[in-house]
Parts: structure tokens; C-alpha cells; sequence
């Protein structure tokens, strides 16, 4: 197995009562929240954080994109990638990704990512996300009914910029191109791996299954929740004919570990509040906007990871605005918050000794059949300090545990190839010294 | 009097009560359907307000209404009205309830699909409860049937979503003057979404005003909340009254 540390990046000092006195954390969160030098601070605070677990153990480091809240400050993946690239110089990154969508014309993506793969000498896997409702749909202002036609145009020309041999013309609805010709070209051949996030749409599982491409469940309900969802990208390959390669699929886990069980409990407690209550409280009416999902995904039932998080979130505040009742200004704070015992509970996040967090993280593992973990070893507001001691606590007494699982069974074909050792720049001596 | 009728942002159902109460108005409405609204097939390739436009120019020609009055509502008038400023013989006169397609920042038009699905409910209508026939599910489907209604529904929804987004003017104040056609506007009094302070915009730019008329105690969607108010006043302007 795999295991990839995934930050999301979120802005740490939201106030107490963020989500009682405000609508939602993403697309109309008040900007006057945002204090620069808290974000200055955070940002090279979560460098330091991928930096430092790339030394730890961990197969990758992973960064998103997503737009205009306090959930995750990374509107470019493909900066924080860009600083990455010269200072994890073993580690794969893993841009969970471009929203190509987003980008006019998506032969931007293209070229970065290409000058990423060129950087890091064949380290990067290329991740294309649909986006959220929210990022696509309201930040960026996109139709809904034609986002994800706009999408597979998008990377349909990026895979074709990135392997065809002569300049060609593109001729799509949304990117028109007389001369295609990407210069740099990635250094991995046919091109970088490409990683599909998916919050539970069920094209999305044929299409990662018809295009042999990685699908990660990028879930913030845990694998308890996320069982089903995988379940039916497995059944979509099944019904294909096609192996069900653990190193397919992905999975992203809250993790939370300590020497003990009882001093995890303590540690994580109120990062994990500040997420789940703060970093996730947004509006429904921005997670579900009509045409975002496709028809056969209404037809299935499937409600996305976001639409869910976002009704209950609504719900929640609803609900304490009406405990409040209308004789009093505010609703009792925190009475209607998800509870850390709860997260616990439902699996949102693992919890324990390395002992234990080993033995959830095998159990989803095989239960979901995945080869790719997206471990969240930071979530909400959690200290430099408290995430160097769980990423550590992981690398060294976890990971190791983990690392033989479906490897002597299965080959992991989505996994970047990187240069010959002999051949990158580090090994010629022209890398930081040759720019001090 | 043979007329033709244009839905809004929730479509036409068959129990939309204006279609009873135009008939009682003794005016006989041929329905027209946008693409992707109330049932009939999305159209991928219906992108821009100029697909949008092409696709009412078919319809009329295919009802063969090309040439008669419209009625027509919401994002149905602000196409309507796109159609006349290309095709002046499309309509020999238009009524058109609550337009979208102009936009002033100062007065901005409500997102109705930034809010949940109850409470674009409570938006569109004074009265939430006059549309349960789009809203609600009928009690005598279930299984698949239920399941496909619900699609549809939410076909109906994204159609309309694509008419608005992300800000539902498409260039209309650029070929507005080029309207010819008589034009009646109507305008719910108590209209959320579009404030009634756009009567006045679109009065001011088409140059072939027939009338204005404020519907009393109606939302955005004044044909679902006064239907026979609607379909009176109607009747009224067509008749030159």
C-alpha cells in the first residue's frame, strides 16, 4: 500500500462561535475573517508540515484546490506543488488536483504539470477533479448543466497535449486550438498518472473504470461510511471484466495518533471539533446546485460527500436556531455540534496507539480494497508541533506495518515512475547549490 | 384566440393551474417547452442564450404559432423577448410576466439556486403551496416511476439553472431596441426575486410598450400565484383593453 500525507490546508482561527454567527466556510464566508498574517503564518506552517513528512515514511505528500472559504487555502495546488518540488526532492507529490474545468484554456494544466513532472524529474501524479459544487458552481461561477462536459473536454485535450507527437488543432466547445504543442514535455511516459477524486457521482465511477484511471473517495465520513462508494467503482470494474486492482482506488482517512489511546483522545479533540464544525459548515444551498449531478447519478440515490456534509451542517444550525428560540439573540453554542465522540465513533476519524490506528487502517484497507491512502494527519486547527508528533508516530509505527499490503499480489500501475537516479538533476549536482 | 405560452423557471406541468385559467380566459394556448423542462429530452447542445433562442424559434415554427401572441413568464420572457429582437415576426404581440435578462448591481436579481430546494419554494411564490405540482410527488407514483419523475424534475431544474447562470443577462440590453413587437409587462407585486423595480428598466428600453400591469399579492411566478389574475390580464392587453 501506498500512503500518501494529504493536507487540505484550512485557515486555523476561525472564531468560537463561526458556526452559529455564520452562514457557510465557503463561497460567501465573510472576508473580513481573514487576518493576512494568520495566513502568511499558516501557509509556511503547512509547507514545513509536508516538508517534514516527506522525511517520515510516507510514499507522497498530497495538496487540493479549492476556492473562495476558509476549508482549504490552496486556490493553485500547482504552487504549493512548484515549492515542494525543490524541497521534498525524494518524495511523489500528488496534486489531487487541477480542477481543469476552472482553467482557460486547460492546456494551462497541462503545462504546469508538465513543468512539475520536468522539476521533479517523473514525481508527480496528475489528480483532475470535477471540483466541488461550491469551488466550479459558485466561486467560479460555472454552469452547472455543462461543468462536467466542459471537464472531459478538458482533460481529453491535456492527455492528448501531453502524448501526441505533432503540433495538432482542438477543436472542442470549450477549448479551440489551431496549434497545440506543450513545451515542456512530462518526463513520465504516455504522461504523469492520472488520479480522479470523486465525491460519489456514479459516472465518475464508470469513467475511471472504462479509462483504467485511479479513483480516490476523498470522504470526510471515514470508511465506515465510504464502504458503499467504493463498493461501487469495484462493481463498475467487475461488470467490465476488469481486476479489481486495489491500487485503483483511493481513500481519504482522518488519522489521529498517539503513544497512548487515552492521551490521543485529549490531543485531538479540539482540532477535530474545529473541523468538523467550523472547516465544514456550508450552506446547502451551494452543495447541490441543479445539473451538477447527472441524471444517473439522481436516478441511484447517491447524495455527494459535500451535499451531505453541508445538509447536515444546515441542518444543524437550524436546529439550534430554534432551540434558541426567538426571545434570545443566540443559540447555546456547541449544543448542537457533531460531537468528538461521535467522529470516533462513526470512523470519520481513526483514533488510538499506533497499535490500533495500524489495525483500523489494514481493516480499511481490505475491506475497501484500496491501495492508496490519503492519510490527514492535520485537520482544523491543529498545532506545527501536535502534527510533527502524530505524522511522526504514523511514519515511523505505522506506515511500516503497512507497506507490504496487496504489493506482492498486485501491481501498482498508477504510481509515477520517476527518472533513473543517475540521470536527475540532483544526481549531477546541479540542484540547490547551482541556485545558491 | 389562438396564443402561445412560455413556462418559467419551474416549467409548465400539466396541472399548472394557468393553463385552465387562460382557457377560461377564452384564450387557447398552445404550450411551449424549452428543452430539458417539464419532460422533454435536454438538449447538450442548448449552451448558450443563443441556442436558447434558436430552440423557442423552432418551437413556435413546430406548434405552429410562429406569428400569434405569447405569453410568457421568467426566463421563458427574457427569451421570448431575445427571439423578437431577432425575428420580429415571431409574435404579433408578447405578454411577458416578471422578465429576467437585465441586471442592475445596485438592485441585482436573487440567485434562486444558491438556496435550498424549500426555500427556493418560499422565493418563487408568495403562496409555497400553489407549486406542489412541481414540487411535490404525486401520491400515486412509486418504484421507477417516482424515481423518474424525480429526474425529470431535476432536468426541469438544471434547464433552468442554465438560463440563469451565473447571472441571468446574456447581452439583452445590447438588441432590446431592436424589439418591435408590442410588449405587456406584468410583475408580480411581491416578487422576491426580481424586484418589481425592473418593470420600470424594461418599460424604459423596449420601444413598443403596450402596458404595464402589477399583479397583486403574487410572487416571481405570478402565473402560478394568480393564475386567473394572469391570464385576465392577459386577455385584456391581447384585446388592446
Amino acid at each position: 500500500m501506498k500512503t500518501v500525507f494529504f493536507h487540505l490546508m484550512p485557515y486555523p482561527e476561525l472564531p468560537d462561535d463561526f458556526a452559529v454567527e455564520h452562514r457557510s466556510v465557503w463561497v460567501d464566508i465573510d472576508p473580513g475573517l481573514y487576518d493576512p498574517q494568520v495566513g502568511h503564518r499558516a501557509y509556511n506552517e503547512y509547507i514545513d508540515q509536508l516538508e517534514y513528512a516527506a522525511t517520515c515514511g510516507f510514499d507522497a505528500v498530497g495538496i487540493n484546490e479549492h476556492h473562495s472559504n476558509a476549508y482549504g487555502l490552496m486556490p493553485s495546488p500547482n504552487i504549493i506543488a512548484a515549492s515542494l518540488a525543490r524541497t521534498c526532492p525524494e518524495s511523489v507529490i500528488v496534486v489531487l488536483g487541477d480542477s481543469v474545468a476552472l482553467y482557460n484554456p486547460a492546456l494551462r494544466v497541462a503545462e504546469e504539470i508538465a513543468m512539475l513532472d520536468s522539476i521533479t524529474g517523473g514525481r508527480i501524479v496528475a489528480g483532475f477533479p470535477v471540483g466541488s459544487p461550491m469551488d466550479t458552481i459558485f466561486a467560479y461561477g460555472h454552469n452547472p448543466a455543462t461543468l462536467r462536459e466542459r471537464y472531459h473536454e478538458g482533460v481529453e485535450l491535456i492527455t492528448k497535449a501531453w502524448t501526441a507527437d505533432e503540433v495538432f488543432s482542438f477543436n472542442g466547445t470549450y477549448n479551440k486550438h489551431r496549434y497545440v504543442n506543450v513545451w515542456p514535455r512530462p518526463v513520465q511516459k504516455p504522461h504523469p498518472p492520472i488520479w480522479i477524486p470523486g465525491g460519489g457521482s456514479v459516472d465518475t465511477w464508470d469513467w475511471c473504470a472504462e479509462n483504467d484511471l485511479v479513483y480516490c473517495y476523498l470522504s470526510y465520513f471515514g470508511y465506515k461510511a465510504g464502504l458503499k462508494t467504493m463498493q461501487g467503482f469495484w462493481n463498475r470494474l467487475e461488470s467490465l471484466g476488469k481486476p479489481r486492482n486495489p491500487f485503483q482506488g483511493g481513500f481519504a482517512q482522518f488519522i489521529a495518533c498517539a503513544e497512548t489511546e487515552a492521551e490521543a483522545w485529549e490531543l485531538y479533540r479540539e482540532p477535530a471539533e474545529y473541523f468538523f464544525n467550523r472547516c465544514l459548515h456550508v450552506y446547502a444551498g451551494f452543495a447541490d446546485p441543479p445539473g451538477y449531478k447527472t441524471a444517473n447519478t439522481v436516478r441511484a440515490g447517491v447524495e455527494g460527500m459535500v451535499a451531505r456534509a453541508a445538509r447536515e451542517a444546515t441542518a444543524r444550525q437550524e436546529a439550534a436556531k430554534a432551540a434558541a428560540g426567538p426571545g434570545k439573540a443566540k443559540p447555546a453554542g456547541g449544543a448542537q455540534q457533531l460531537s468528538f465522540e461521535a467522529m470516533i465513533e462513526k470512523g470519520y476519524i481513526i483514533l488510538g496507539n499506533p497499535t490500533q490506528v495500524t489495525e483500523k487502517l489494514h481493516e480499511l484497507a481490505t475491506t475497501m480494497n484500496v491501495g492508496h491512502l490519503m492519510a490527514l494527519a492535520h485537520f482544523g486547527n491543529m498545532s506545527t508541533e501536535l502534527v510533527k508528533y502524530n505524522t511522526k508516530l504514523i511514519g515511523e509505527k505505522v506506515l511500516p506495518e503497512l507497506a507490504g499490503l496487496f504489493e506482492d499480489e498486485w501491481e501498482d500501475h498508477w504510481w509515477p515512475q520517476g527518472m533513473d537516479a543517475t540521470s536527475t538533476a540532483a544526481s549531477s549536482g546541479s540542484t540547490v547549490e547551482a541556485g545558491a | 384566440m389562438r396564443i402561445s405560452y412560455l413556462h418559467g423557471l419551474i416549467g409548465t406541468p400539466t396541472e399548472a393551474p394557468i393553463l385552465s385559467a387562460l382557457d377560461g380566459a377564452g384564450l387557447d394556448a398552445a404550450v411551449l417547452h424549452l428543452p430539458g423542462f417539464s419532460g422533454t429530452e435536454p438538449d447538450p447542445s442548448t449552451r448558450t442564450i443563443a441556442d436558447w433562442t434558436f430552440a423557442l424559434s423552432a418551437a413556435i415554427d413546430d406548434a405552429g404559432v410562429t406569428g400569434a401572441p405569447i405569453l410568457a413568464t421568467s426566463v421563458g420572457a427574457m427569451v421570448a423577448l431575445e427571439l423578437a429582437a431577432i425575428r420580429p415576426e415571431a409574435f404579433s404581440q408578447i405578454v411577458a410576466v416578471a422578465p429576467l435578462g437585465l441586471w442592475d448591481e445596485a438592485d441585482p436579481i436573487a440567485d434562486p439556486f444558491a438556496v435550498t430546494l424549500s426555500a427556493q419554494r418560499r422565493l418563487l411564490t408568495t403562496d409555497p403551496t400553489v407549486t406542489a405540482p412541481f414540487f411535490d410527488d404525486p401520491d400515486d407514483l412509486s418504484g421507477d416511476a417516482l424515481i423518474e419523475h424525480g429526474v425529470s424534475r431535476y432536468q426541469t431544474r438544471t434547464a433552468a439553472a442554465s438560463l440563469v447562470w451565473p447571472i441571468p443577462e446574456f447581452g439583452l440590453a445590447q438588441r432590446i431596441h431592436r424589439v418591435s413587437t408590442p410588449v405587456t409587462i406584468l410583475w408580480g407585486a411581491d416578487d422576491q426575486l426580481a424586484p418589481p423595480s425592473y418593470l420600470d428598466r424594461f418599460a424604459q428600453s423596449l420601444p413598443n410598450m403596450a402596458g404595464t400591469h402589477i399583479v397583486e399579492e403574487a410572487g416571481h411566478l405570478a402565473d402560478w400565484d394568480q393564475p386567473v389574475a394572469v391570464a385576465e390580464a392577459t386577455a385584456k392587453a391581447l384585446a388592446g383593453r
